[in-house]
């Protein structure tokens, strides 16, 4: 069965448009057919992460306003079988689209896809409420620091009264050498404060930005750590079980020795 | 050796409080409030009636009472400590 998953967060700039990027690319990867929607309209950006942007022809309001048919708004990303984007107008603003409008659009995506992720803009107000109105499950993308997790915690409760299921969170720009020093909130530290499962942690990472720069989601890379970390959440989002990689240092004579003599990396990563 | 010779310097000298413990309780106090939507004055009005109340039946040491909001698994909890200096129940009160 089809299922629609917005990606959220309430702050912007925590990486929600990089994670629906990785997600969608992949769930792609992972054979399945997929549409990844940018709902912020007027500030669209998805298609940037995913190196799409010279090939949009017509966008969402086009489509919920019947200038164009779904299939034309669609653009079918030629590295990877079955991943398509939705992207968002750039010359309107939130209020072109109604939350009905995003209902039957998702409920259109979902006849034809298995999975329909949903980029949703920065903040609680319109934009928010359409891009939650057709979804069936919901991410939380958060950073470990203290605006973000409060806006975390504020979108939470907004999900929550939207008849949503529980939704899951991801921990973005993780830091293991400043948890290590006590300067960043730990994983437990969070989810002691939000209440809600964990189905990723992403580290804080350089290949984010060259990936952006490039237009080609780190998850395409299996080298990268980045990448790495959103092919676990992807597994978790399928509903495999994986576990989460230790992420402090290892400590005693062998582990450093082998730091020592350039075996393993300085740093673990998450 | 770096990492040692910080163990050694935070024996010695004492470690330096830890910056994510203050980034945790500003959070529980911050999503305390944006939770109750009661101003502090609203708060303050609460506390005085619950403690009007209270002292109709026992006689409370004001200094000691403590009065706050709390927050665990994403569910607040007003908690209270009410040092009571005599028990003043009046017969058929």
């Amino acid at each position: 069965m089809s299922q629609c998953i917005v990606v959220t967060s309430g702050k912007g700039g925590v990486g929600k448009t990089t994670t629906s990027a990785n997600l969608g690319a992949g769930l792609a990867l992972a054979g399945n057919r997929v549409a990844v929607v940018d709902a912020d309209i007027g500030l669209r950006n998805l298609d940037v992460i995913l190196g799409l942007e010279n090939r949009i022809v017509y966008d969402l309001v086009q489509v919920v306003e019947g200038e164009c048919r779904l299939k034309q708004a669609l653009i079918r990303d030629k590295r990877v079988e079955g991943l398509f984007l939705l992207p968002a107008a750039q010359t309107r603003d939130k209020n072109a689209v109604s939350p009905d409008d995003m209902r039957r659009l998702v409920g259109e995506l979902k006849e034809e896809f298995d999975y329909v992720i949903i980029d949703c803009p920065a903040g609680i107000e319109q934009g928010f409420k359409n891009s939650i109105a057709g979804a069936d499950r919901a991410l939380i993308v958060t950073t470990p620091e203290v605006s973000a997790i409060r806006d975390a915690d504020r979108i939470i409760g907004m999900v929550e009264a939207h008849d949503l299921p529980e939704p899951e969170l991801i921990i973005n720009r993780y830091r293991a050498g400043m948890v290590e020093r006590g300067d960043m909130m730990n994983k437990e530290d969070i989810l002691e404060i939000l209440a809600i499962p964990l189905i990723g942690m992403v580290p804080d990472h350089e290949d984010v930005i060259i990936s952006a720069n490039r237009g080609q989601p780190a998850v395409f890379d299996e080298n990268s750590v980045v990448g790495q970390a959103y092919r676990r959440i992807t597994d978790r989002v399928v509903g495999h079980e994986v576990p989460f990689p230790s992420f402090e240092t290892p400590t005693g004579m062998w582990a450093t020795m082998k730091r020592w003599m350039g075996l393993a990396p300085m740093r673990e990563v998450v | 050796m770096r990492g040692i010779f910080k163990k050694f310097q935070d024996t010695v000298f004492g470690a330096p409080p830890a910056s994510k413990d203050d980034a945790k309780q500003r959070l529980k106090v911050l999503l305390i409030h944006d939770q109750v939507a009661l101003t502090p004055a609203q708060l303050d009005a609460m506390r005085e009636e619950i403690m009007d109340v209270i002292s109709r039946y026992v006689e409370v040491d004001d200094n000691g009472v403590e009065f706050r909001l709390s927050r665990e698994d994403g569910a607040i909890s007003l908690v209270s400590n009410v040092p009571v200096r005599r028990v003043t129940a009046r017969a058929s009160a």
